[in-house]
């Protein structure tokens, strides 16, 4: 039996995509971690913080940290962005708060992503993990610059018999999603969008891989806007899949 | 209050407020330095990479031929003699000089110049101005020939700082030329000699005896 | 000076041109590729980044007596130092010392310091024949254009492009041949080398130890209008001050790799005075004109640290907004990620505050910047200036506002939530909403969006403690069972099933809520 840990499941797996937490919740209880999931989180703000509202990121922001505090143990979150939101960005938020950003600092401290947590812990992991998948994997930014995860989630798919890794050309560029970006700048999200895609369509691969339910929903639904039946799935889920 | 009094002021005032980040803590890095011969040979190197023709001669005698070579049958502008190693001044009698008269020296078709210091890392000739050192040599022929000592070497460029400061600081122009002039201006596409000249070659003269 | 059209016009006019898309990808992949190979090669290069960073930071805090020091070695130097607080002061300097030494003809090399205060349709108001020099900005200059990168102005013109505007403006041959044009190019700008009266330049560093200009080309333009006119004249932004030849020497080792992947540019110049009697070339007068133009007012705020930009034009390699948009739409001197913080900080934000909002924060610039500038983090800065002292759109305004209200109550979050998700829902066909109303409109332009789930996670998630509960069984973890108690999820799907994306309507009518999940009581 390993320590508890927390599920920061963020907004958009809880409305969008609970199938990726469901997953989360599996992976993490089979490698032995009681699962606990505070019900009264809500948004970790990004949104708002990214658009320049500051005071309602703040808002946000201190739910989060009242709602996490008082828990224990590590926060496991399959988000990029809003892992990277937690570990950086709120100290930032209440730069002239002490009390506050000593909260957001202990916060910070306890956050691991979720593919950093499981590529530390995989040998844990029953044996067996197979699929035969030909992957794109999409680094989504926050992840790979803001968090500094290259490695883990690429181990995880190597790790899984089966799976190849397909060469996306510029594969580290952004997608174009960049939050409210894709909403209030579509036609240069759109753009960057055609683009990613374009390169994953080169790459031969038929599946679609992220560890960002934000990317996901953008690729997914250029995909499915373009008329192309790619797979498309949260890194969770395809190793969820892939265990016996 | 004068602009000069305005804006001392008012950026000795954003000083005070400035939100600056956090100096990284860093050693500073000591000047490269390297043997003279791992010197010659690197700077081999990098000319090579640059298109540099490069002559290594072992004599005087040697250099001054490469050098009448180099520049038969063509307009000649150069350093004054005495400015020139290996005397290779004696066999430039007909050249033209910095004071000579300008349209001169722009019809010049090769330039010959010695150096003030090369940087081995990067294949670079260091030239500071002075009289009988004209500019205007290593840049207006579409030909550069230039006679370096090995004594003149240096490993890195802050070496070279390190060596030539006190002289740097009394001359008005120090330039660092690195292969011949080029632009990659239009779709990238590489070009040389636009302005400045198209060809540089490198004579290497012996050591000291 | 024509208006600058709004932003989303610039924007929309740079996509629909398509040889414009293909130059940029390709310029800007050979220039990143470049920078990559070159970095490899720099010996420690983070140490010599972060001691860069730390010299330009020493520097801004210390900016009013370095520049007080520099201005005193420059003048022991015999250069004459002047300070212009807005361009336009700039201009009148540069004129007034033309005038002075009576000059009719210059020549110019590159500086975006004079881009920035528009000096040459000034100088060319006031009857002075002013030719740029570097290939790109004397193309520029001809086509009556504007430079669209820092480093390769002409980025945005084919070799059609650039052949067809030279022989309209100065009756060359029409060709297309790269070589041949800069041929053509050398051979008339020579001529007004070896006439121009004055020279003008910018300044890539000024060493404060030394109260020595640097000067960084390939071309040897730089070097031709330093050496060959009577009169000298440099436009320095304040802020390009390094303290020693030592830090400069850091300096070179970091902008050729970062602009062109070059260990070093062909022609570092380095020049601290006018020529010395006997001397048999050089200028006879050398003029500093210090620019502040907007930069101690950056230096006050949060966005102090872009002035130890050097630059190199790093970020707007790396940055896929400026890969797809180009220089232009940036609509000023400064294009790209550097451009999107300089901009607002010398103008002023009203009117620019577009320009930050137009990244994803991806980092990419952060990342390649030799200086480690924090784009992104700056970025935000101006975004928060933005909704504090800008007009934003009602509805995100209002719609953000209400996000502040609810999201710390968890009750009304979900209701709202709900809510939304239930207004959507109805709009979806086969799992998917081809077009949404409002802001959401901006999504539905490039891209469908999913219909959200029946349930929520916190929903699948609460019922699946209470049924564990209920049947006595522990949901999931016996550490590592394969065999263990408790419901194993199915067994693998296909991959189009796992997060409804290409399913086919057959497959995902299946469940009930008749959307793109699987219903609840299917998994574990």
């Amino acid at each position: 039996m390993s320590d508890p840990v927390q599920l920061f499941h963020t907004c958009l797996v809880n409305e969008i995509g609970p199938e990726v937490g469901m997953a989360a919740v599996r992976l993490l209880e089979r490698l032995g971690h009681p699962v606990g999931v505070p019900l009264d989180q809500t948004c970790c703000g990004q949104p708002a913080y990214n658009a320049g509202f500051h005071d309602e990121a703040r808002s946000a922001a201190r739910h989060m940290l009242r709602v996490l505090s008082a828990t224990e143990g590590v926060i496991v979150i399959p988000s990029g962005s809003c892992a990277d939101m937690l570990v950086h960005q709120y100290e930032l938020l209440f730069r002239d708060e002490a009390e506050w950003r000593e909260k957001a600092h202990a916060i910070a401290g306890r956050c691991r992503e979720l593919s950093q947590l499981l590529a530390e812990e995989w040998p844990r992991m029953p044996a067996g993990a197979r699929l035969r998948a030909r992957v794109a994997y999409h680094p989504s930014c926050h992840l790979l610059r803001g968090l500094g995860v290259r490695d883990a989630p690429l181990e995880l798919l190597r790790a899984v018999e089966g799976v190849t890794l397909a060469e996306v050309e510029d594969q580290e560029e952004c997608c174009g999603f960049g939050g409210l970006f894709s909403v209030k700048q579509p036609e240069i999200s759109g753009r960057m969008l055609e683009r990613k895609l374009a390169a994953v369509a080169a790459s031969g691969a038929d599946r679609l891989v992220s560890c960002d339910l934000g990317c996901l929903m953008h690729l997914a639904g250029g995909l499915r806007r373009q008329g192309v039946g790619l797979a498309v799935q949260h890194l969770a889920e395809l190793l969820d899949e892939a265990l016996p | 209050m004068t602009a000069r009094e305005s804006i001392l002021s008012r950026v000795a005032a954003a000083q005070r407020t400035a939100r600056l980040p956090a100096r990284p803590v860093a050693e500073p890095m000591a000047a490269a330095t390297r043997s003279r011969s791992h010197c010659l040979e690197r700077f081999g190197q990098e000319l090579a990479a640059l298109g540099v023709g490069c002559h290594v001669e072992t004599t005087a005698e040697a250099v001054r031929e490469r050098v009448r070579c180099l520049v038969e049958g063509q307009r000649v502008l150069s350093w004054d003699a005495e400015h020139l190693p290996y005397e290779a001044g004696a066999v430039l009698t007909a050249a033209s000089r910095g004071s000579s008269p300008r349209a001169e020296q722009a019809a010049a078709e090769v330039g010959v110049t010695g150096c003030d210091g090369a940087i081995a890392e990067t294949g670079t000739l260091a030239l500071l101005s002075g009289r009988g050192r004209s500019r205007a040599v290593s840049l207006l022929p579409p030909v550069h020939v230039a006679i370096v000592r090995p004594e003149d070497l240096c490993f890195s460029m802050g070496e070279f700082f390190a060596r030539h400061g006190a002289r740097m600081s009394q001359e008005p122009s120090c330039t660092f030329v690195t292969g011949p002039s080029r632009t990659a201006d239009i779709e990238l596409t590489l070009t040389l000699g636009v302005h400045g000249p198209g060809r540089v070659v490198v004579v290497i003269g012996p050591e000291p005896a | 000076m024509s208006a600058v059209p709004p932003f989303v016009e610039r924007v929309r006019s740079a996509l629909g041109d398509e040889r414009l898309h293909v130059a940029l990808g390709r310029a800007t992949e050979a220039l990143r590729s470049r920078r990559a190979s070159a970095f490899a090669s720099l010996e420690d290069s983070d140490r010599v980044r972060d001691l860069a960073r730390k010299a330009k930071l020493e520097v801004l805090a210390d900016l009013a007596s370095q520049l007080q020091r520099f201005e005193e070695r420059l003048v022991a130097n015999g250069v004459e130092v002047h300070w212009a607080e807005t361009g336009e002061e700039a201009n009148r300097l540069v004129l007034e010392i033309a005038r002075r030494h009576g000059v009719k003809r210059i020549v110019k090399s590159k500086s975006m310091a004079t881009e920035e205060t528009h000096l040459n349709p000034a100088l060319e108001r006031a009857g002075m024949d002013v030719v740029e020099t570097d290939l790109g900005e004397y193309i520029v200059q001809l086509n009556q254009d504007r430079p669209s990168h820092i480093i390769l102005p002409i980025i945005h013109l084919t070799r059609e492009d650039v052949g067809a505007v030279m022989h309209r403006r100065i009756q060359v041959p029409l060709s297309d041949d790269p070589r041949t044009l800069a041929g053509f190019a050398r051979a008339k700008l020579r001529e007004e080398f070896l006439r121009a009266d004055m020279g003008i330049t910018g300044a890539n560093f000024g060493v404060v130890e030394t109260g020595t200009i640097c000067l960084v080309t390939n071309e040897g333009n730089g070097r031709m209008v330093t050496t060959l006119p009577r009169v000298h004249v440099a436009v320095m932004g304040i802020e390009k001050l390094v303290p020693t030849l030592e830090d400069l020497d850091l300096f070179l080792r970091l902008l050729a790799r970062s602009a062109t992947g070059q260990k070093i540019t062909t022609y570092t110049t380095l020049l601290r005075g006018p020529r010395r009697p006997g001397d048999e070339c050089g200028p006879e007068a050398m003029h500093v004109i210090l620019l502040d133009n907007g930069r101690s007012r950056l230096l006050a705020g949060d966005d102090a640290e872009i002035l130890g930009c050097i630059r190199c034009g790093a970020c707007l390699n790396a940055c896929p907004i400026y890969k797809s948009i180009g220089g232009h739409a940036y609509g000023d001197t400064y294009p790209g990620p550097v451009g999107a913080i300089v901009t607002p900080g010398l103008r002023g934000l009203h009117g620019w505050s577009e320009l930050p909002a137009a990244s994803t924060l991806c980092g990419a610039c952060r990342d390649v910047c030799p200086v480690r500038l924090d784009i992104p983090r700056m970025l935000l800065g101006l975004r928060r200036e933005t909704v504090r002292t800008e007009k934003t759109p009602l509805g995100l305004r209002l719609g953000l506002k209400a996000f502040g209200w609810i999201a710390p109550r968890p009750k009304l979050y979900r209701a709202a939530a709900a809510a939304a998700r239930r207004l959507v829902r109805a709009r979806a066909r086969e799992g998917w909403v081809r077009r949404l109303p409002g802001l959401g409109g901006g999504w539905t332009q490039a891209r469908d969006l999913r219909a959200p789930a029946a349930t929520t996670f916190q929903e699948q998630w609460t019922h699946r403690q209470q049924t564990a509960r209920a049947t006595g069984s522990t949901p999931g973890a016996s550490a590592g069972g394969a065999g263990g108690a408790g419901v194993r999820r199915q067994q693998a799907h296909k991959p189009e099933a796992a997060s409804g994306a290409g399913l086919t309507p057959a497959e995902r009518a299946g469940g009930p809520g008749g959307a793109a999940q699987h219903p609840p009581a299917r998994r574990r």
